[in-house]
């Protein structure tokens, strides 16, 4: 049993999560304006990952670019990390590989708590990729408790890379945003990654 | 049996190959001078990708970068391919995912021939890519001529992101090149690259 094992189904049921589906839970964020630079990379990267579609182009060309603008963003007061081994529990199935990770840490050599964001990659529908992005958000909640650096929110994204869903979790409660952000809304998509960052989405 | 099943000396029994190693089989290509910009951010993707260190940290900051860069450089005239699945002969072994693929195609949609370059991505120890990245080499080969599009060599190349090693695959002769570039190098690393896709190398 590993993250990748769980649907949102499985994910809800062991671990007794209390669902919040809504249109809006981050529709008032405020958009980041992405630098020229990403702008200019998106341009040409988005239309060859969506033409090569695999996931590891998608993960290379788009979700790379985008996170690697938060921490240029946040001026890498925050890390990033990628492909990491994350075994937090493995008695409950919390155990494997994270696509992407963002800790508020600094520290970029050795992952510390507190992780903030977990970020799912999926070849073409990021939907199957939630109940995998959720068991890795609870692993990560319970992995800053035992660091004694707990924060009151997780969050999550599971995307395509031109396709991107958003989740929260609250203690036991999941909000999961119905809405599909483009990546045409790359601002948008800077906006609610920042305020997850921040805290305040 | 897939291509990350071959060590090197596997697949030189295997496929009867005469191995030819030498110094500087590349060093006298021109070097080619990336986009101002390209450098600048490599420098900062470099860092990060030495410092989460996994396999996948290193190809979505440096390698994509680099072989995007190659395909701009060359005006989009060739396709670039990365974790596409190049299943050419179950028999001998040569199935699998490559991490990347270069072909003279320009089309992206779908693998067309002739493969001109593979490079596969390795977390540290590059030597110990190159049974994989021949065997794929081998498969190109194949592919190439069932195609009905032989081209002379196929070239290969094992990469941590930051060292670069290269391979020549000349009929059944391989040439290994013992001289070991660093991303410092990109200018050469980049018109190493683009000899290869000029068939030059």
């Amino acid at each position: 049993m590993a993250y990748s094992n769980f649907t949102l189904d499985t994910v809800l049921t062991t671990f007794q999560l209390e669902i919040v589906e809504a249109m809006d839970i981050f529709a008032n964020i405020e958009p980041v304006t992405p630098s020229s630079e990403l702008m200019i990379a998106l341009r040409k990267k988005v239309p060859v990952a969506a033409a090569i579609n695999t996931e590891k182009a998608r993960s290379e060309l788009i979700v790379a670019n985008v996170l690697f603008e938060l921490l240029e963003q946040f001026n890498y007061r925050i890390s990033l990390f990628s492909g990491i081994d994350f075994n937090v529990d493995a008695e409950n199935g919390l155990t494997g590989m994270c696509d992407f990770l963002v800790s508020l840490s600094p520290m970029q050599s050795l992952l510390q708590a507190p992780v903030i964001a977990l970020v799912e990659a999926k070849k073409e529908d990021p939907a199957p990729g939630i109940g995998q992005c959720i068991a890795e958000m609870l692993a990560a909640q319970r992995f800053n408790a035992e660091k004694g650096n707990d924060i009151p929110c997780i969050y999550g994204a599971a995307t395509t890379g031109t396709e991107w869903k958003f989740l929260k979790l609250e203690k036991k409660r999941l909000h999961l945003d119905m809405e599909v952000y483009s990546i045409d809304r790359c601002d948008k998509i800077l906006g609610i990654l920042s305020s997850m960052v921040e805290q305040k989405a | 049996m897939a291509y990350n099943n071959f060590t090197l000396e596997t697949v030189r029994r295997e496929f009867q190959l005469e191995i030819v190693e030498s110094a500087g089989v590349f060093s006298e290509t021109e070097t080619v001078a990336p986009r101002e910009h390209f450098i600048a951010d490599l420098q900062e993707k470099v860092q990060l990708a030495i410092s989460i260190g996994t396999e996948k940290a290193r190809s979505e900051l440096i390698v994509t970068g680099v072989l995007f860069e190659l395909r701009e450089y060359l005006d989009r005239r060739i396709s670039f391919f990365s974790g596409t699945e190049f299943n050419v002969d179950s028999e001998k072994g040569l199935t699998g995912v490559c991490d990347f693929l270069v072909s003279l195609s320009p089309i992206l949609s779908f693998l067309e021939a002739p493969i001109i370059i593979i490079v596969e991505a390795k977390r540290e120890n590059l030597t110990l890519g190159f049974g994989q990245c021949v065997a794929e080499m081998i498969a190109a080969q194949h592919f190439n001529a069932e195609k009905g599009n032989a081209i002379p060599c196929i070239y290969g190349s094992t990469t941590s992101g930051t060292e670069w090693r290269f391979l020549k695959l000349e009929g059944q002769r391989l040439h290994i090149d013992r001289a070991v570039y660093q991303i410092t190098q990109c200018d050469k690393i980049l018109g190493i690259l683009s000899s290869m896709v000029e068939q030059k190398a």
